[in-house]
């Protein structure tokens, strides 16, 4: 066969690309196009930003020469660091307590008019929609900085996701066994008490420790705006430019990240199995 | 007989495992409440003086709007454009917040494809490559944006260009990670081929890997757009553009009803991009990691 | 030219010895297949050629070049003149059949404009000339995921023709497909290696299929060559012997 009835056999594959998958040429346009925007829109000049990152590199040299390490104020990092985890504590514990009923009531299993739980969804989405720390910066301003404020942001914003977890949780447990109750009598409250908290429960148990352990990741930002913990320790140090301290503090929050994940995880493991 | 003996104690036996889980959970978590509040020098009553309280603030933030003069001009008490007077200034900061996170997500997408084909364990060329950057990574995931935010305004200066650097940089750890799982987990035997024919690492990655997960990537790149919008509205508290900074200011102010039509307006933002975004994900991509 | 010389070959995994020194000269432009149960090495010796497998011992020669030793940019032009088709076909499911072929030729002449999807029209003429040699020209533009088994198999041999092999490794090309596609696929095994004279090696499970098809026949069992003849030469007594059926 010569190249010209090979290409007669399938003329398409010849094209021009942008006849072939015009798609693919307009995905690209678009974000190139967006690029470009974003670049002018930005106002971003490459070599002004090169410029100054290459002032990151002092920084980036002091952030790892600790030349005074034993004068640093290694107690209040402690401190801050004990503050963190007691906040994310305090704040998942008092969360988890008012979404047990908050995620029931939002449940199909327990109440069965569609309005009164869309009503409550909506409310439970609406406080997801706040971020922690825009809480945390309203707390401090109502009441004061210290970590009472940090509490308090990581229990309201918690509260929105953790109902909705429970709640879903709930949606999805078992019917039979609350049938049987239910045929059996007994009344709506024990019910509710027998048939669907104790299947309900271990999985209750298991997403609050799920978010002690994301909280005591976002307890550590919450200082910044004056809300207590870790944070207001490093961010004090990062403003005053000790950035070598700064760097220390940030290792010492990856530590400790890393542990409640391990730790969380074999609770949670150990959980799940019995 | 003998058998029922045996399950008998062995029920026993699980019954009392049970109690024991029940109560050693309970003691701790009791230990854990004390133990916090001293730490943090607070008590119960105090936690339900801040919820209580956290009424009054609510109720000073709201708008006072009169059902009459609800669509009036924004010079008349009562009504939506009264309490959103400032509109044209929000839209403009809320439109800098949303492009903040989308450059931030297409750069930190397109870093972290770069990287993660170097941090999965079965595309690295190289072992030590593989663990000094999967090393890096979990370095730029593990520190939260607002902490590069707080480094970068003051390497940059108070902007949008503070905020979008320190999103970008998370973005590249979380999604390098996530990607560099996916290859993990991704089928080996194109990418053989490819090698069994004399093709490069470039070409095994293009043709053997990319085709197989493309769809998988994106989904989670859109994900984390949806994360990052929520970022880029809080970023402005340290001075890293967005919204933020205007709601840091009437928060500080106690502008309160500029505080709710701020807030207002950022839950629809968010509420409307994860909607989106899940749109996109699950009926045009396909996919649904969630 | 010269054979392909294995010599005193061996593989070591863990503690087991999955080719146990085997000495082999496989003459150019005939079928050899290479028999046994599995576990009896067959895959392991095929990717030691193609080099997918390292060696533990020993060398494999071609053409004056010890195949075992090169590295870098001569393994890959060593991979693109030897090519290889798997079991399960390894075809990019995701992507259409004629790229799928077209990636045959990144070995052997690879430019930076490949990697945006880009190849020449001559390049495409060839993918389409192989194609349709196995009548597969109107899946051209279909995903290859799509493609019955015996197609993606016939599909990759299209894709190794496009590496201009002068050696085809198959690595149980047929085990996964049925009695007709399996027929299929060795006749176009066959057809390119009496049109193309391309010396073809091939791991087969099926003792009928290894009769009718190859020109000599190499039995390999715990790592060892226990029988090497022509296919006629193979007694029912050796093939037992081979597939183990005397403890049955």
């Amino acid at each position: 066969m010569t190249n010209q009835e090979i290409v007669m056999l399938n003329p398409k594959i010849f094209s021009p690309l942008w006849k072939r998958s015009p798609i693919k040429i307009v995905v690209f346009l678009i974000i190139f196009s967006y690029l470009i925007f974003s670049i002018k829109y930005f106002n971003i000049s490459i070599t002004e930003l090169i410029n100054d990152l290459n002032k990151m590199k002092p920084i980036l040299i002091s952030m790892i020469t600790w030349n005074d390490f034993l004068s640093w104020n290694f107690n209040s990092i402690l401190v801050g660091i004990l503050q963190t985890l007691a906040m994310a504590f305090l704040g998942t514990v008092a969360a988890s307590v008012i979404s047990v009923p908050l995620g029931l009531i939002a449940s199909r299993q327990v109440i069965k008019i569609n309005l009164f739980r869309f009503i409550i969804r909506r409310f439970l989405d609406f406080i997801r929609g706040v971020d922690i720390l825009i809480w945390a910066l309203i707390f401090v301003r109502a009441f004061g900085l210290g970590p009472l404020s940090g509490v308090l942001a990581i229990f309201v914003a918690d509260t929105g996701t953790l109902s909705k977890l429970y709640s879903e949780a709930a949606d999805n447990s078992d019917n039979k066994q609350i049938e049987g109750l239910v045929s059996s009598g007994s009344t709506k409250l024990s019910t509710i008490r027998f048939g669907l908290l104790p299947q309900v429960m271990p999985i209750f148990i298991s997403q609050s420790l799920y978010f002690f352990e994301s909280n005591s990741r976002s307890a550590v930002i919450l200082g910044i705006v004056g809300a207590g913990g870790i944070g207001l320790q490093l961010s004090e140090r990062m403003k005053a430019q000790y950035w070598d301290q700064a760097f220390f503090i940030i290792i010492i929050i990856l530590i400790m990240v890393a542990i409640i994940d391990k730790l969380s995880r074999f609770l949670r493991e150990k959980l799940i199995n019995d | 007989m003998m058998n029922e003996i045996i399950l008998n104690s062995h029920n026993k036996n699980l019954i009392k495992k049970k109690r024991f889980w029940n109560t050693s959970l309970i003691v701790l978590l009791l230990i854990g409440i004390v133990l916090s509040s001293k730490i943090i020098d607070t008590n119960i009553s105090d936690l339900f003086n801040g919820i209580t309280r956290l009424g009054d603030y609510i109720s000073k933030i709201l708008p006072s709007l009169e059902l009459n003069n609800l669509f009036l001009g924004s010079k008349d008490q009562g009504s939506i454009a009264y309490w959103y007077f400032n509109i044209s200034k929000y839209l403009k900061l809320l439109f800098e917040t949303f492009n903040m996170a989308l450059l931030a997500t297409m750069t930190g997408s397109i870093l972290a494809l770069f990287l993660s084909f170097l941090a999965a364990k079965n595309t690295s060329p190289n072992s030590l490559l593989f663990f000094s950057i999967r090393r890096m990574l979990e370095f730029f995931r593990g520190v939260p944006e607002i902490i590069f935010a707080i480094l970068f305004v003051w390497v940059l200066g108070i902007g949008p260009l503070a905020g979008i650097i320190a999103i970008t940089i998370h973005t590249t750890g979380s999604l390098g990670k996530l990607f560099s799982e996916v290859y993990e987990n991704s089928n080996n035997r194109p990418i053989e081929a490819l090698k069994a024919s004399g093709g490069n690492w470039l070409s095994e990655m293009k043709f053997g890997l990319l085709p197989q997960v493309l769809p998988n990537l994106i989904s989670y790149a859109l994900l984390r757009f949806e994360i990052n919008i929520r970022a880029s509205t809080i970023l402005g508290f340290v001075g890293a553009g967005g919204i933020g900074q205007e709601l840091y200011l009437v928060i500080n102010f106690n502008y309160y009803e500029e505080v709710s039509a701020i807030i207002l307006l950022i839950i629809l933002t968010v509420i409307s991009i994860d909607l989106l975004s899940g749109h996109i994900r699950k009926n045009i991509i396909g996919f649904d990691n969630d | 030219m010269k054979p392909l010389k294995i010599k005193n070959l061996k593989k070591k995994f863990k503690d087991t010895l999955a080719i146990n020194g085997v000495n082999l000269e496989i003459e150019e432009g005939k079928i050899t297949g290479i028999i046994g149960r599995s576990g009896s090495g067959k895959s392991t010796l095929l990717r030691m050629i193609n080099r997918l497998i390292e060696p533990s011992e020993g060398t494999i020669e071609f053409n004056d070049i010890i195949i075992t030793e090169i590295k870098g940019k001569a393994l890959r032009k060593w991979r693109s003149e030897c090519a290889m088709i798997f079991q399960q076909f390894n075809l990019v499911d995701r992507l259409d059949v004629l790229t799928n072929v077209l990636i045959g030729s990144l070995g052997r002449s690879y430019s930076f404009l490949n990697l945006f999807g880009y190849f020449s029209k001559e390049e495409k003429i060839n993918a389409l000339r192989n194609l349709n040699r196995f009548e597969l020209t109107e899946k051209s533009l279909q995903r290859a995921g799509t493609l019955s088994g015996g197609q993606q198999q016939r599909v990759a041999i299209a894709r190794a023709l496009m590496q201009k092999p002068k050696i085809l490794l198959a690595d149980e090309p047929i085990s996964s497909l049925d009695p007709k596609n399996s027929k299929r696929v060795m006749d176009d095994m066959l057809k390119i290696n009496r049109e193309d004279g391309i010396t073809i090696i091939c791991n087969l499970h099926s003792l009928e299929i290894a009769k009718k098809y190859c020109d000599r026949l190499i039995g390999l069992s715990e790592g060892k060559v226990v029988f090497d003849g022509k296919p006629k030469e193979l007694t029912t007594n050796i093939s037992k012997k081979l597939y183990d059926l005397d403890d049955e």
